[in-house]
């Protein structure tokens, strides 16, 4: 009677299982290599470190196509004794229940009084993510090469720690190297972002945006390198990096108000009459109110203007404005005065000088059209060379145009672009978490599964990490 | 003396009850019946009639008690969207158990029973770190009615009934795990319900040996529990303020009404078929609130929306009386889910129901043991995350559920 019992309850289980048998379709993932920049490195809170890249999205996906037919994948790890790499940004406390930022400083990777890290023993590579690394960059001889004449141009430590001895290859001429020795059946190709962000995150200030001309000549190099074999792949287009928190957590307008509403204290009145060279006990004209004041040259004590609502204010500038007056500045960081109809040179004077916000937290309306046409510009360049080899593309930035706003929920949980709440984005306000990357994996599994008929199981975003707390 | 020592038996096994039947409604009282595919409103074989149609139980002719167990094995499979992982439940054998016993003058026109089921409950524990895991980790739903009932023949073809149905004993204990940015937290609402009444009636008409019909109503009870139990587990210091200790929990839950009609066609004297139809309200489940004492996570409570809809449930069966002392049954059901498309939760991992059941009963004298075994298929059902977002339900888990229950019952009745 017992074991009919269990006869029938073993029969009882429903299978599901072969209903989503994973399969490779017409792609084949038995060796996968990854390109890309610090994305791809699993860079996260302003660092690479082992964490990160253990759980880069490149990692991700490899662990899942190893479902269908994938092999091993090789990552340039940090060592468990300098598993922090370049330290990190985290939370070390809470002050009346907003975080404290600080920077990771022990088992670092790097070596001191160089910009050099300790570098990969790994001599198999297949993540070939080089943080900071801008198409523009790729056919850069000695990017990888430090010497005396190296500067923050022409020199980068992350792809450094890749090479061994006096190696000065190109980062192209690498990709050429490692797709050689590998023979990727399959590939990602996320290269682009730093050819606008390294523009938008200075406030304009540093890197120009690159060319399109000069991009799409490149760009297509390292696709040709790429597919040489006659390897698959996907590549990626360069999401609006407006979007991120980086830009968007500092709330101009609100701000701006704020500081409009703020009444001048009554101790500076005086003060200020006396400076605008009015009677002693006179009233400020009518109409006198304090403004947010921002830079608009790059360098020394320039031009400044009052900030509108459409200057996006970075997130480094939310500890700027409302610093401490520095003497002998009245008012605290980014505010100064607006009086109506006084002569330029007085208004100009007493507007901030010295602490007016920095142009390199600001990005304004101009620049900000310029990062967004660009990126529209380098995306049509993307997704042509893509279609030169019929490869997949994920349109990251029509994902994250729709994230930004709304937020994405994943088996019942909601995360959002919000920073340190919002569990996509790490510290650094434009790279995500391990969250965030396991949802992006997901995305490109969706595009490659519906572009190569393939059945590859997307993960558990979940079982990641949003930001770490204390 | 003897029927109140049966009735504390029960009570000690009244522990736990089942999935079965559409929505969290379970309808296994009487094993005799559940082996015909659950058919009774329109019969009237046993004491278990104060359950189907409380009307019938004048007709039943023996005075006895019976109780009865169901060994319930729910078997269900998940696979979230995108995912090729199969997950199943950690354990979910439950045991409702029911008792009816009936009195009456040998020939009199009275009878008056007492009846003690488990009409409503469920018990789910999902597997350890499932896709769902913020949605529920683990259900137990538990509701014990206890029915005196009284029916009267107003003719030797005419009878009706009615019975006062006390929700004696009704408890919840729901857990799912709380999502934190690096770490999941856990949370457990526990809570026992007021005690409600409602009720349960019938009329029963048997215009000819060959012939009867059955009409049965029971009616609604809120199942409330007022100052349940919120337990925290595994929140890190950094979170704790936002889950305080201590917090209560008021909730209701609708036991929904049900309607149904049956007939029973006896065509030879050894002979009976019976069809039942149910209209079970479950529109009248909207939404799962929970209020809170003090806010969780920044919010004094939590709602859910469910937005089930009235379905209906066909069952039919046929008993063949072999010898004098042997009966044989078979029957089957179909069960229409009450959940609509996209708002299939983990607590009811429901859908459209096919049942197929078999059953026997032998008596020695006075005393009979029934059998009944019976094999539910809860059909497979997909929603996307795409249904979810259309519905604004994405507080539950988008993926493909199936769910088999296989049903061993056993009865025992004494016939006075």
């Amino acid at each position: 009677m017992l074991a009919l019992l269990g006869l029938a309850l073993g029969a009882c289980q429903p299978d599901l299982e072969k209903d989503f048998e994973p399969s490779n379709g017409s792609a084949d993932f038995t060796t996968y290599v990854a390109v890309g920049n610090s994305l791809t490195a699993g860079f996260s809170d302003n660092g690479l470190y082992l964490e990160g890249q253990q759980k880069s999205f490149p990692a991700i996906l490899a662990q899942q196509f190893a479902t269908v037919g994938g092999g091993e994948f090789r990552q340039p790890l940090f060592t468990e004794t300098q598993a922090n790499g370049s330290g990190f940004l985290k939370i070390t406390d809470f002050v009346n229940g907003a975080p404290v930022i600080g920077r990771e400083t022990t088992n670092l990777a790097t070596i001191p009084n160089t910009p050099l890290f300790t570098r990969s023993a790994e001599t198999n590579n297949q993540n070939l993510g080089v943080p900071g690394i801008r198409v523009a960059d790729v056919t850069t001889v000695g990017y990888g090469r430090i010497t005396p004449q190296s500067n923050a141009g022409n020199f980068n430590p992350y792809f450094e720690r890749l090479l061994s001895g006096s190696d000065t290859k190109t980062y192209l001429q690498y990709v050429q190297e490692r797709v050689g020795t590998v023979k990727p059946t399959f590939f990602t190709n996320w290269l682009g972002n730093n050819d606008v962000l390294g523009f938008a995150s200075s406030g304009g200030t540093a890197a120009p945006l690159t060319p399109v001309a000069e991009f799409t000549d490149k760009y297509n190099q390292v696709v040709d390198a790429l597919t040489t074999g006659g390897a698959k792949g996907i590549v990626i287009t360069v999401p609006n990096v407006t979007n991120v928190p980086l830009f968007t957590t500092v709330p101009t307008a609100t701000v701006i108000a704020q500081i409009q509403g703020t009444p001048i204290p009554a101790a500076l009145v005086p003060v200020i009459a006396a400076q605008l060279g009015l009677p002693a006990g006179s009233p400020l004209p009518a109409g006198t109110r304090l403004g947010l004041y921002v830079r608009t040259s790059a360098t020394g004590t320039g031009a400044v203007r009052l900030a509108t609502a459409n200057d996006l204010l970075l997130l480094p500038a939310s500890s700027f404005i409302n610093s401490a007056p520095v003497a002998p500045q009245l008012f605290p960081g980014g505010v100064g005065l607006v009086i109506p109809n006084a002569p330029a040179a007085t208004a100009a004077a007493l507007a901030a000088t010295a602490n007016a916000v920095p142009n390199s937290l600001v990005l304004d309306a101009t620049e900000v059209t310029a990062t967004l046409a660009r990126t529209t510009e380098l995306n049509a360049v993307i997704r042509a060379s893509a279609a030169r080899k019929g490869l997949a593309v994920f349109d990251a930035n029509a994902f994250f145009a729709t994230v930004a706003p709304n937020g994405i929920v994943v088996n019942g949980v909601n995360n959002t672009a919000a920073f340190v709440s919002g569990n996509l984005f790490s510290l650094d306000g434009v790279h995500p978490t391990p969250r965030g990357y396991a949802i992006v994996a997901n995305e490109m599994i969706k595009v490659i599964n519906s572009t190569y008929g393939a059945k590859v199981p997307t993960v558990n975003p979940n079982n990641y990490r949003g930001v770490k707390f204390p | 003396m003897k029927f109140k020592s049966l009735l504390l038996t029960g009570s000690a096994l009244l522990l736990a009850t089942a999935v079965s039947a559409g929505g969290y409604q379970v309808t296994l009282a009487g094993i005799k019946n559940n082996g015909m595919g659950g058919v009774g409103v329109g019969l009237s074989l046993d004491q278990a009639a104060m359950f189907y149609n409380p009307g019938a139980l004048a007709m039943v002719r023996d005075r006895g008690v019976q109780l009865g167990a169901n060994f319930t094995f729910a078997r269900n499979s998940f696979v979230a969207e995108g995912s090729n992982q199969q997950r199943e439940l950690r354990n979910s054998v439950v045991t409702p158990v029911s008792l009816f016993a009936g009195f009456g003058p040998q020939e009199g026109k009275f009878r008056a029973g007492i009846a003690v089921y488990t009409p409503f409950g469920s018990k789910l524990q999902y597997a350890e770190g499932w896709e769902g895991r913020t949605s529920l980790t683990d259900i137990d739903l538990k509701s014990i009615f206890v029915q005196p009932t009284v029916s009267y023949a107003i003719t030797d073809q005419l009878s009706v009934g009615a019975g006062l149905v006390v929700l004696a004993y009704g408890a919840v204990n729901l857990q799912r795990d709380i999502p934190l940015p690096d770490s999941f937290g856990h949370i457990e609402l526990d809570g026992k319900a007021e005690t409600k009444l409602g009720f349960n009636a019938g009329i029963f008409f048997k215009p000819s040996e060959k012939l009867s019909l059955g009409i049965n109503y029971r009616s609604k009870i809120d199942a409330q529990v007022k100052d349940g139990d919120v337990t925290f587990t595994n929140i890190p210091t950094t979170f704790q303020s936002r889950f305080p200790a201590g917090t209560k929990f008021a909730a209701t839950l609708p036991l929904i009404a049900t309607t149904s009609i049956g007939i029973g066609v006896m065509p030879t004297e050894n002979l009976t078929i019976g069809f039942d139809a149910s209209l079970a309200n479950w529109s009248a489940y909207r939404t799962l609130r929970f209020d809170f004492t003090q806010p969780v996570n920044g919010a004094d409570f939590s709602e859910s929306r469910r937005e089930y809809q009235d379905a209906l449930t066909f069952r039919l069966g046929a008993q063949y009386k072999l010898t004098s002392g042997l009966v044989v049954r078979a029957g089957g059901s179909y069960d229409e889910s009450p959940v609509k498309d996209g708002f299939v939760t983990p607590e009811t991992p429901d859908n459209d129901r096919l049942g197929g059941t078999i059953g026997a009963s032998y008596n020695f004298g006075k005393l009979g043991i029934d059998l009944s075994a019976q094999y539910i298929g809860i059909q497979k059902r997909t929603q996307t995350q795409q249904d979810l977002l259309n519905n604004g339900t994405t507080d539950r888990i988008a993926g493909t559920y199936k769910t088999n229950i296989v049903i061993p019952g056993i009865g025992l009745n004494y016939t006075f």
